[in-house]
């Protein structure tokens, strides 16, 4: 482990239950990260998505590629990052290969693109095991409060 | 503006902006006259050093303002675009 939660927390303005990063486990410079969320099942949203039939929404999925961009944008930038701003995703492309079931292990990479100081672009995959479950092009803007 | 270099910009200059190309003209304020975000901002410059194999310098970003401007800026940095 690389970043454990109170470091992520530092970082990200997110909490349980929309924190959807356990750990940092992989840190390339300021190109690239991986991180990782076990999905519970106790995870609030598997008792209505759906019932008897439990697996992560798609839009969650975007939100924990998000939330690792958010980390590795914070690594690039750290004088931006330190004052806390507001983050809000603006455009996305995504792609689904398979759904997430409770017990998987969604590990979530992020790779940069370009970094300004008020907006940012990232390219990151899902994958569980050795399969890519998702995957998506992030576009997000970084607003001082 | 009339060469194919300033034309291919135009044309993608319009499509990630989404806005019509007999809009885009030369002198059209990117922020002022056609409400260019931070967003869109980053797209274009993203796309530009993909396709032209450019680095632009994130205090020079603001300076570009105006087609004619971005291909004041791009086209001695040019090189031959990978698609």
């Amino acid at each position: 482990m690389i970043w454990d939660k109170i470091k992520i927390k530092a970082v990200l303005p997110h909490r349980e239950p929309f924190l959807f990063i356990d750990e940092v486990i992989e840190i390339e410079g300021t190109q690239r990260v991986v991180a990782i969320k076990i999905l519970r099942d106790s995870e609030s949203y598997f008792k209505g998505h759906f019932p008897g039939n439990p697996m992560m929404p798609g839009v969650l999925i975007i939100e924990a590629m998000a939330q690792a961009s958010v980390i590795l944008f914070s690594i690039d930038r750290p004088a931006v990052a330190a004052e806390h701003p507001d983050y809000y995703l603006g455009k996305v492309k995504s792609e689904f290969m398979s759904p997430a079931y409770p017990g998987d292990k969604l590990i979530i990479e992020s790779k940069k693109v370009k970094f300004l100081d008020n907006a940012a672009i990232t390219d990151a995959v899902v994958k569980v095991d050795d399969r890519v479950i998702a995957k998506a092009n992030l576009i997000f803007s970084i607003q001082k409060k | 503006m009339s060469n194919n270099y300033e034309e291919e910009i135009r044309n993608m200059v319009s499509e990630i902006l989404e806005i019509p190309i007999d809009k885009l003209t030369p002198d059209a304020d990117f922020f002022r006259d056609l409400n260019i975000d931070s967003l869109k901002a980053i797209e274009i410059v993203a796309a530009f050093e993909k396709k032209y194999r450019i680095i632009i310098p994130e205090q020079d970003i603001p300076k570009i303002r105006n087609l004619r401007q971005v291909v004041e800026y791009t086209a001695p940095l040019n090189k031959e675009p990978l698609s």
